[in-house]
């Protein structure tokens, strides 16, 4: 205890004397970043993860044709999760001479779990936003319905045997499921009237979802139990696979958040190892004097590891709180662009932001501490006797290894992990070596240069081996910069791209053939843009080479899920745009041959068809035979009709089909609309607006959140900058003063600092765009699947920022060197 | 730059009334008091005293590496207290060699390179020339290419004795020169300033404790708390 009260002490006077500013400012900005970013971060996926939970209306949804055990019931009660249950069929609904094939949606209590409905009480009124369902007796219709069955709001409407109160106009549906192509107007009740319809009967064909809400690690526990106990018919709805478009997104933005936070945690760590070193370096002495009073080496490790202990709770301490403020501060900025619930912080991101803290501090601050434990009692005696420098295998060693932890941590992900590391290792190790050599070849230019330029070269030739850890820190910083900056540009050129401004914001289904040449004619004619016309035919895989596919396919797989419902099949002449033959070959025979089909890739794989494979279909009561004639692949995140079968023209020809296109309608033109639905009422025209603004919006969030994450790699950055200058000072000083002190003016040294930081600036700049560039490269091809190319800005731009930006920070570090007095700084020598 | 000839000609250096005190905690420290001093050109003088009674001060302020609290210094008929930090530093380099107690060489610079630096810092086209001989002249041509670091203390006194004369300057102020040497070595590095000294017609400053060296000298200033006894 008394030795532990001895390291405070010290601790305390070495704080007293500013020696730990440096170390404990990096200390907290590296602790505040990790964990502002770890609860921002957390948040924004937590809120993302709410968000899409709203597509689901719960955070798990389970579809089931059959009615919910009872044990499922009992078991989530247990871990304490919401539940509610909704129940779609369809059903033929007659009022006023009028018929009409409707969605119908029983809702049990607590719908919506997630997210919300809105309803209008007329057409012009405004908007309600309402979290629960109909009461018992009361129906919410689809405006459709009103005018398709000439009903109006207080009307009686009939589904089954019950006679209900249409009492409002259902126009939001959080969990509206995007099988567009059987779509029907809805028509939502309570479940409690449900039975009264006397349309549910054994048999019958009734989609159920069973809801679930609750705290993450019950739901991941009833998500494992429910598992083990669901029949091939009931699945668990996940957002990553049912809903394409929002997942792919989603996974791109996690993966960038993570990484992000691993590059300022990098950054903070290598301002840690300079300032420790710097610590360490001046310590010597004070060490010298304490072994010769007779402590042992490990009471020295003991002695500063209490201290450094002390240090990193206290600063992480300091950091997790202003990482709170930060965050709070950046949801604040940013509460024009959130939802009005954003979910709240976790203590386990504050937690996991002090962890951090603590293990930065040892992997980066431990390998130059342990050099303290080396300082020889003769040093008293000896003041040139320095201690070996600590193995470089335990100093990379560990900072890869917490790196390497970390971005697994973040990214649950080894393929990334290995590829950062690998190619991150392989360029730094590659880098450093060219540096030394360059360093060392720019060396033989010293005799012919004058005296400015050559003190400011010899500045970065004084210790190799330090400028060239300099160089790749300075290098580390700027790439994060660029990597944030490229990254973020490209991701988000990269979704506008998938979205173009024009992009179809209107799918238009259930078209009879003989509508199709008239209503393609009213779009013409109403300049609306809208991509091919597709025939539909509704019908089921369910051979193989004559093999059932239940047998085939693998449990909870997407080709288990294509299996288990109606896929749309349909026929083309050309190959549809965005499609590319991966096996195979398009219909080439002229007239083209039928009975031949086209596979999505992805299917094809899950389900193992190959080339040639003979599939079978059931349509109705008939089946379909086809030969596999090519594999296809194609871009699921888009909103053009995408189709897992293609057949030939002339396969399909017997059995009833309509068409779907889809088309781009700009807001001022809405009411066209109407006149489509007035003109085809047998039409379903489905409005996608909806969901691609709130695509939209959680893009324009990720965004925002991205360029904040921006400021605090910069931060960083400055932060392993002036660490890097301070753990020079000592040398610049004495060497400001001794150049001083033979005739030198202040301007002189200003000069040489100036082409000392502006060199290493510029090398830095210039491997920042080389390093950079493979990581890019390596990035986008293999992890997020962007097209590359290299960027002649960067080439030209980073190493003149570099140069200018290390230059002026790096002046401003020790601009005060050139104005200590000579004499000061000798008598302290 | 103003020249008064009529003082320089017989004392390079003047100092009058000249006082430094410090800010403590514990108020105002005087270190030095009313020293009034004259040196004449090629004047050899030793200035002794107990530690803390204010000699290094004292040729800190002469050489113009600090500036006092009162009181004026001449240099050759230059009026350092009227000057800036740049005027100065061009002083020192033009007229003012020094040799210290821990040599005070750059350690990132090879004995030649340390020994031209003085005179680069003129624009001097010779320095490499007249590094070179100096360094020849006091035994360490052998030793060009070394940085200090693989040079022995006494070896290291000599690149600083080399960089001091290298600019032949008008006056050098050496502080506790031995300081740091073995005795056998001290007198080595001594005969060699002296030496040097008089080749050069240098005035020659020196600080030191030892009463024999101070001996060498043609006058010596005694300093005891702050003041000349």
């Amino acid at each position: 205890m008394s030795r532990f009260n001895l390291a405070v002490k010290l601790l305390w006077r070495d704080s007293r004397s500013g020696e730990l500013t440096i170390l404990v400012l990096a200390l907290i900005i590296a602790v505040t970043s990790s964990t502002a970013i770890s609860l921002f971060a957390d948040r924004l996926q937590r809120t993302m993860t709410e968000q899409t939970a709203d597509f689901l209306a719960a955070d798990l949804v389970i579809t089931s044709p059959e009615i919910q055990p009872s044990s499922w019931s009992v078991k989530a009660h247990e871990l304490k999760l919401d539940e509610a249950q909704t129940a779609e069929f369809s059903s033929v609904l007659i009022e006023n001479d009028e018929m009409l094939l409707a969605s119908i949606k029983a809702v049990s209590r607590g719908y919506p779990l997630r997210g919300y409905l809105k309803v209008t009480g007329s057409d012009y009124s405004q908007e309600q936003t309402m979290y629960q369902g109909p009461e018992p007796g009361n129906a919410w219709v689809e405006k459709r319905v009103l005018s398709a069955l000439k009903l109006k709001l207080g009307d009686p409407l009939t589904v089954g045997e019950k006679k209900l109160l249409v009492s409002q106009i259902l126009t939001y549906e959080t969990d509206k499921q995007g099988d567009f192509y059987s779509f029907s107007p809805r028509v939502m009740m309570n479940d409690a009237d449900l039975q009264s319809t006397g349309i549910i009967q054994p048999g019958s064909h009734v989609h159920y979802f069973f809801q679930y809400r609750g705290e993450a690690h019950a739901l991941a526990e009833f998500n494992r139990w429910l598992k083990l106990r669901l029949n091939p018919s009931q699945r668990i709805m996940d957002i990553h696979e049912d809903r394409p478009e929002l997942g792919s997104a989603l996974s791109r933005a996690e993966r960038y958040l993570g990484l992000s936070s691993i590059i300022v945690i990098l950054i903070s760590g290598v301002a840690i190892a300079m300032a420790t070193r710097r610590y360490t370096e001046r310590h010597f002495n004070a060490t010298a004097i304490l072994r010769c009073l007779g402590l042992k080496q490990r009471d020295i490790l003991w002695l500063y590891g209490c201290q450094f202990i002390v240090l990193g709770v206290l600063a992480s301490g300091l950091g997790c709180l202003l990482g709170w403020l930060v965050q709070q501060a950046l949801f604040h900025l940013l509460r024009g662009l959130l939802p009005q619930h954003v979910a709240n912080p976790g203590l386990l991101a504050v937690f996991f932001g002090f962890i951090i803290g603590m293990a930065v501090l040892v992997a980066f601050a431990l390998p130059p501490l342990l050099r303290l434990k080396q300082v020889s009692p003769l040093r008293v005696l000896r003041r040139e006797l320095e201690p070996l420098p600590t193995s470089a295998w335990l100093v990379y060693g560990l900072a890869f290894g917490i790196i390497a932890v970390l971005i697994e941590r973040y990214t649950h992900d080894l393929n990334l992990t290995a590829t950062l590391l690998g190619v991150g290792l392989l360029t730094l190790l590659l880098l450093g070596l060219l540096v030394y050599g360059l360093l060392r070849l720019a060396g033989k230019l010293l005799p012919y240069m004058g005296l400015t330029w050559r003190f400011g070269l010899q500045g970065l030739l004084r210790n190799t081996q330090a400028s060239v850890s300099q160089i790749l820190a300075f290098s580390i910083t700027l790439v994060a910069m660029v990597l944030s900056f490229t990254v973020r540009t490209d991701l988000i050129d990269n979704w506008h791209k998938q979205l173009p401004e024009n992009a179809p914001n209107h799918f238009a289904l259930n078209i009879f053939p003989e509508q199709q040449v008239a209503f393609q004619q009213e779009m013409l004619q109403n300049g609306i843009r809208h991509s091919q016309f597709y025939p539909v035919v509704k019908g089921r895989l369910v051979e193989i080479n004559n093999l059932p596919v239940q047998k085939i396919v693998s449990k909870d797989s997407q080709g288990e899920r294509a299996t288990h419902r109606e896929l749309s099949l349909t026929w083309a002449e050309q190959l549809p745009d965005e499609n590319k033959i991966t096996a195979g070959q398009w219909w080439q025979d002229k007239p083209i041959q039928a009975g031949l089909v086209s596979v999505e890739q992805k299917l094809a794989d899950n389900l193992k068809i190959k080339l040639h494979d003979q599939l079978t279909f059931t349509a109705g009561s008939q089946q379909i035979k086809a030969t596999v004639a090519s594999i296809r692949a194609l871009d699921w995140d888009t909103m053009r009709p995408n189709f897992y079968m293609i057949f030939s023209p002339g396969t399909l020809d017997a059995y009833p089909s309509t068409y779907l296109t889809s088309f781009y309608l700009p807001e001022a033109q809405k009411n066209v609309l109407n006149t489509l639905v007035k003109k085809y009422p047998a039409t379903t025209i489905l409005e996608v607006d909806l969901i691609l603004k709130q695509f939209k919006t959680i893009l324009t969030q990720l965004t925002q959140a991205i360029n904040y994450l921006l400021y605090f790699s910069l931060l960083a950055g400055f932060t392993v900058l002036f660490a890097a200058v301070y753990a020079t000072l000592d040398y610049r000083i004495q060497e400001g003063a001794i150049i001083r002190t033979l005739g030198a003016k202040r301007s002189f040294l200003t000069k040489i600092h100036l082409i000392e930081f502006g060199l290493l600036g510029l090398i830095a700049g210039i491997l920042t765009v080389v390093i950079s560039e493979a990581l890019i490269y390596s990035l986008y091809s293999k992890v997020m699947h962007i097209d590359y190319s290299p960027n002649v800005y960067l080439w030209l731009l980073t190493p003149v920022a570099g140069s200018l930006f290390v230059a002026l920070a790096g002046y401003s570090g020790i601009r005060h060197v050139a104005n200590k007095s000579p004499v000061a700084v000798l008598r302290e020598l | 730059m103003q020249i008064q000839t009529d003082i320089a000609v017989e004392n390079i250096i003047v100092a009058e009334n000249l006082a430094k005190s410090v800010m403590t905690s514990e108020g105002l420290l005087p270190i030095l008091l009313s020293i009034d001093l004259r040196i004449k050109a090629g004047e050899s003088i030793a200035i002794v005293g107990e530690s803390g009674s204010g000699k290094s001060t004292l040729i800190s302020l002469l050489a113009g590496l600090d500036t006092p609290s009162t009181g004026m210094i001449s240099l050759n008929g230059h009026k350092l207290t009227a000057m800036d930090e740049d005027g100065r530093a061009a002083i020192r380099n033009e007229l003012i060699g020094f040799v210290f107690q821990s040599f005070q060489l750059l350690p990132g610079l090879t004995a030649l390179e340390n020994v031209m630096l003085p005179l680069e810092l003129t624009g001097d086209k010779n320095a490499k020339t007249a590094a070179t001989a100096l360094l020849k002249r006091v035994g360490l041509s052998h030793r060009l290419s070394h940085t200090p670091r693989q040079l022995s203390g006494g070896e290291q006194q000599r690149v600083a004795l080399a960089r001091a004369f290298v600019t032949r300057p008008v006056i050098l102020f050496a502080d506790e020169p031995t300081g740091n040497l073995d005795s056998k070595t001290g007198a080595t590095i001594i005969d060699l300033l002296f030496e040097l000294n008089q080749e050069n017609q240098t005035t020659l400053i020196l600080v030191t404790h030892d009463q024999v060296l101070a001996s060498r000298c043609q006058r010596t200033i005694k300093l005891d708390s702050g003041s000349m006894v």
